[in-house]
């Protein structure tokens, strides 16, 4: 993933793999990919296409859980488009999306380019210590986290207050509670996409830097004309994957405020998690995630050609 | 749990694309069954509940209970799924408020013949606790449980804020809960709270409810029609906010674990809460003792804590004849008694004489003051929304915003959600 | 110390600084876990709070230890994690070799219906799922709760635009020397691919290690559930979590994972580059 030249992540024609001599037909090239495909595509088909297959049909029923769901048409996805409770955690989904993924991304790519520096003393020790959120879970970071800004025993709490900063009961702040459990997905998640990052600045070949300083190009010329567009398949599969977690938010968002408060951050899979386990709708919990499943695959899409777009500005 | 669904390799059969097809009992009743019993009770309730399990195991032969115990939390997220596939318990118990949406989607069995039948032992259990196992007019489980949300206060605090007798109205409560408010640096703050009144997630969402019904107001009449918006209401938030927020009695933007955790750490003096408190004051070395909620202008009253048990579609014939020979004896008087004493909650039944649970004092206090409580939205399918329609409602007025505004919003939407 | 610092330019010391008051912050919830674990009752509740305990304790993990079968969850943690983290690894290499280096039609399809599955919650598949696993009569069992993880779309992805790198002409000589695909893929892009699937078995096995919902839902046996989904059953009756000992929960939870981190880091991050292609 990580070493693709800028023009190789888009499919080319194929290449001739075999040299002269392969007189492979279509078909057996087909068998023989087949083959290597067959492991996991049965388990993905079997264990993820199948049951999301089974949601599609779901979410065109009433179904509960018990009994025989009856098919009630377009209903549920008529009260996913009319209902107000999704109108809101859709809104606190992209506030989410839109606050998460660029804050992550830019904080894991900045830290990338500064501990890609060979000079900086324990550069080792940060990128571990850096790294080491992300073997946390989620529900540990949101219930370590809600302890440390707790408004009577939070020691983050208490040292700001000691600052002058007042930030109060953070997480029953309809202004702030948004805010702090995206900060704690940043927290648990950047350390992952920081690795993808270094690895990435780690492959663009040190000649290349030379050329570029020879050619009398300073620090910031060298990070804009050089290193940022050989990072960009890097930082187009970072984008998608930030994007993608940063829809489907739950964990901490569970564990911290359970959508509140006033809703403020009920996202779509708190909606979705609670229209299914807790009043039971199988239905319209899977009528919501569809459309959710929509709404991702075009914004990945767009990315998808935007970034196309960019990669043929640069060649 | 005996449903057998033989599916294998049956990723590619039209059967799974529906969701389990729920019972298939095999029709054949008396023989021997073994039960799965799962439920929450995870302190010194538990072993008591698991005595009496032992108890029933032993004194018969052919049916066997097996418990299972989780936290509440987890059974609500795990029970759908394991029931939807037939891997679910035979028998389960989940907070009373939760039964209802299980029993309307299928998910229960209803338990009319046995409530018709004398030797359940269910003749005297407490209506408001048989309330809650009923939606539309189907009995649905059995209670284990039910008891009023009660004031817990911290006795040396009351001593040492000179306050000699419990408040017995709303006003001498908020009185009361003034001078036992310190604010000793005077920076507004106080270190002391007199008592802690959660605005959202109360306790078994009953806090809110219960003050609401001393006014004389209500949330759902019926099950079925919202009543929240009533003038009773708006002057039960007004009184309330006005004693929260000028009178500083209670910290602001708790939730009732907060506000549990306020007390056990002696910051508070009385605190609203289940028969649990008495054990977290216990353990934090806390003396204290319980007392009704004091009366409101119109009544006195309390939402209570409920917790049923019922048989689900994955027992089969068998095996809910043998869930229903098994809540029977749980009911019987012996253990009606000994289940009460165990778990520290009230009798169930109502001829369970109070010699029978003195040696509890908790329990003593607690069976005292019975009569006012009152099942939360008894009935009502989605709980789920209108009671975070109750918590808007009260976060949102503790926080200052118009309550003539906001009682008509909650209205429309417990209205929706009805 | 000082002389190694003399020879720095003021903003490598700047950055330097930068990055210590960074790092302390990150790690401070980490340090709060530890730290807390190990903190009597009394001072985990106590105003001012204190980073570090006034008086060390056991109790905390004490409790953890008796009230949870600790040792068989972390053992099945480590059942579930490792188990699925095998299996992806060699399904996901195999999946993202024909995707990556074998031309076949309907290939660009594949690979989007591959990064969909990606795009549905896991919440919304997870009842046709467990029926599904239920109907197979895995319920409980190490098979059911490993098999629906034994592939996985980000997987195949991620090592997709890995092979994908990997300069073609490598292969051209054993492809003329008449080697077959497989051993093309075994002998000459595997050995070359160790950093990526070092890479991704750390994510795979990270990530299973700590998630919460399939095990907690999947395992109605107590027995057979993760540390993770078992720290959830210290959650006491009225809701209250007892801070000190869920702390001393979590610390067990991700201590096999840090160290395990640390073990390998030098040879992750070091070797996340592709090293043998510049």
């Amino acid at each position: 993933m990580t070493t693709a030249p800028p023009t190789g992540r888009r499919y080319r024609p194929p290449a001739p793999l075999g040299g002269r001599r392969r007189a492979d037909s279509p078909a057996h090239r087909t068998a023989k990919a087949a083959a290597f495909l067959a492991p996991a595509l049965i388990v993905l088909g079997a264990f993820t296409i199948w049951p999301m297959l089974s949601a599609l049909r779901l979410s065109f029923t009433d179904a509960s859980g018990f009994g025989d769901p009856e098919f009630i048409g377009l209903e549920n996805y008529i009260g996913v488009f009319t209902d107000p409770d999704i109108l809101n955690a859709v809104t606190n989904t992209a506030l989410y999306t839109v606050l998460f993924t660029p804050v992550a991304v830019v904080a894991a790519l900045g830290l990338a380019l500064l501990l890609n520096n060979p000079r900086l003393p324990f550069r080792g020790f940060f990128r571990t210590a850096l790294f080491v959120p992300f073997v946390v879970s989620f529900s540990v970071a949101a219930f370590a986290w809600s302890y440390l800004v707790d408004p009577q025993v939070g020691l983050l709490n208490y040292w700001l207050r000691g600052l002058g900063i007042q930030i109060g009961n953070v997480l029953e702040d309809p202004h702030l509670a948004m805010p702090m459990v995206v900060l704690v997905a940043v927290w648990k998640l950047f350390g992952f996409y920081f690795v993808i990052f270094l690895a990435g600045l780690q492959d663009i070949p040190t000649s290349v830097y030379e050329a570029a300083r020879m050619d009398g190009a300073g620090a910031w010329s060298r990070l804009r004309n050089v290193t940022l567009p050989m990072l960009s398949n890097t930082m187009a599969f970072v984008l998608i994957f930030a994007m993608i977690a940063a829809l489907q938010a739950f964990d901490q968002i569970y564990v911290m405020t359970g959508g509140g408060p006033y809703g403020s951050t009920q996202t779509l899979v708190m909606e979705i998690y609670e229209s299914g386990f807790r009043k039971l709708d199988i239905g319209f919990a899977s009528a919501l995630s569809y459309v959710l499943l929509a709404a991702t695959l075009l914004l990945s899409l767009a990315q998808f050609v935007f970034f196309g777009r960019k990669e043929k500005d640069l060649a | 749990m005996k449903r057998k669904t033989v599916l294998m390799g049956g990723a590619g059969s039209a059967a799974l694309a529906f969701l389990g097809s729920g019972c298939s009992g095999d029709g054949e009743t008396g023989g021997p069954a073994t039960l799965t019993f799962w439920h929450g009770y995870t302190e010194a309730d538990g072993d008591v509940l698991q005595g009496i399990v032992d108890d029933f195991n032993a004194s018969q032969s052919d049916i066997t209970v097996n418990t299972e115990v989780k936290t509440w939390a987890s059974i609500d997220d795990t029970l759908l799924t394991a029931l939807s596939a037939g891997e679910g318990p035979d028998i389960v118990a989940m907070p009373a408020e939760r039964l209802p949406v299980y029993a309307d989607k299928g998910a229960l069995v209803e338990l009319t013949s046995f409530y018709a039948d004398d030797s359940s032992n269910t003749a005297n259990l407490i209506p408001g606790a048989v309330a809650m196992i009923e939606v539309e007019g189907t009995r649905y489980g059995v209670p284990t449980g039910f008891v009023p949300l009660a004031v817990y206060y911290n006795t040396a605090l009351f001593e040492a804020g000179g306050v000699t007798e419990f408040p017995a109205t709303w006003d001498e409560w908020v009185a009361a809960a003034k001078q036992l408010t310190v604010d000793e640096d005077g920076d507004g703050t106080p270190e002391q709270y007199g008592v802690v009144l959660p605005d959202h997630a109360t306790v078994a969402n009953g806090l809110w409810p219960s003050l609401f019904y001393g006014n004389g107001g209500d949330i759902v009449s019926e099950g079925i029609d919202a009543v929240i918006d009533s003038p009773e209401n708006a002057a039960t938030l007004e009184y309330w906010r006005a004693a929260i927020v000028d009178d500083k009695i209670s910290p602001t933007g708790i939730d009732g674990v907060g506000a549990d955790e306020l007390f056990g750490a002696g910051k508070a003096a009385m605190t609203i809460g289940g028969p649990w408190m008495a054990s977290i004051a216990a353990e934090n070395g806390i003396e204290c003792a319980i007392a009704a909620i004091p009366a409101g202008p119109a009544t006195q009253a309390a939402s209570a804590i409920g917790v049923s048990m019922a048989v689900t579609v994955d027992a089969d014939d068998n095996a809910r004849a043998a869930a229903e020979q098994f809540f029977a004896f749980f009911l019987n008087d012996e253990n009606a008694a000994a289940w009460s004493l165990g778990s520290g909650w009230p009798p169930l039944r109502t001829d369970v004489p109070a010699e029978a649970v003195n040696s509890n004092a908790v329990v003593a206090s607690l069976t005292e003051i019975a009569d006012l409580g009152r099942p939360l939205l008894p009935g009502v399918v989605n709980s789920v929304d209108v009671l975070a329609a109750v918590d808007e409602l009260t976060q949102r007025a503790i926080a200052g915003d118009d309550i003539a505004d906001l009682l008509a919003q909650a209205q429309e939407t417990i209205q929706n959600a009805l | 110390m000082r002389t190694r610092l003399r020879g720095l330019k003021p903003s490598t010391v700047l950055t330097t600084i930068a990055f210590v008051v960074v790092t302390a912050l990150v790690l401070l919830p980490i340090a709060i876990i530890v730290l807390t674990a190990f903190k009597p009752a009394a001072e985990v509740n106590a105003y001012p709070p204190s980073l570090l305990p006034g008086d060390w304790t056991l109790d905390n993990l004490k409790t953890v230890t008796s009230e949870l079968p600790f040792a068989r969850l972390v053992g099945n943690s480590f059942v579930f994690a490792g188990g699925v983290t095998l299996f992806a690894l060699v399904f996901d290499s195999l999946a993202a070799y024909a995707l990556a280096r074998l031309d076949f039609r309907g290939r660009k399809l594949l690979l989007i219906v591959i990064i969909a599955t990606l795009m549905i919650p896991f919440q919304a598949t997870l009842i046709p799922l467990y029926q599904l696993v239920a109907d197979l009569g895995w319920v409980n069992t190490y098979t059911g709760l490993i098999a629906p993880r034994a592939a996985d779309a980000f997987g195949i992805f991620f090592l997709r635009q890995f092979f994908l790198a990997l300069p073609r002409d490598i292969d051209q000589a054993a492809r003329i020397d008449g080697a077959g695909e497989f051993r093309i893929f075994r002998s000459i892009v595997l050995p070359n691919a160790v950093p990526a699937l070092l890479t991704l078995g750390l994510f795979t096995f990270v990530n299973n290690w700590n998630d919460l919902l399939w095990p907690l839902v999947f395992t109605t046996d107590a027995e057979m559930g993760t540390i993770t989904s078992g720290l959830t059953q210290l959650t006491g009756p009225s809701g209250i979590v007892p801070h000190g000992v869920m702390m001393a929960g979590s610390l067990i939870a991700i201590l096999p994972l840090v160290i395990a981190f640390l073990f390998i880091q030098r040879r992750f991050i070091e070797n996340i580059a592709t090293t043998g292609l510049k």
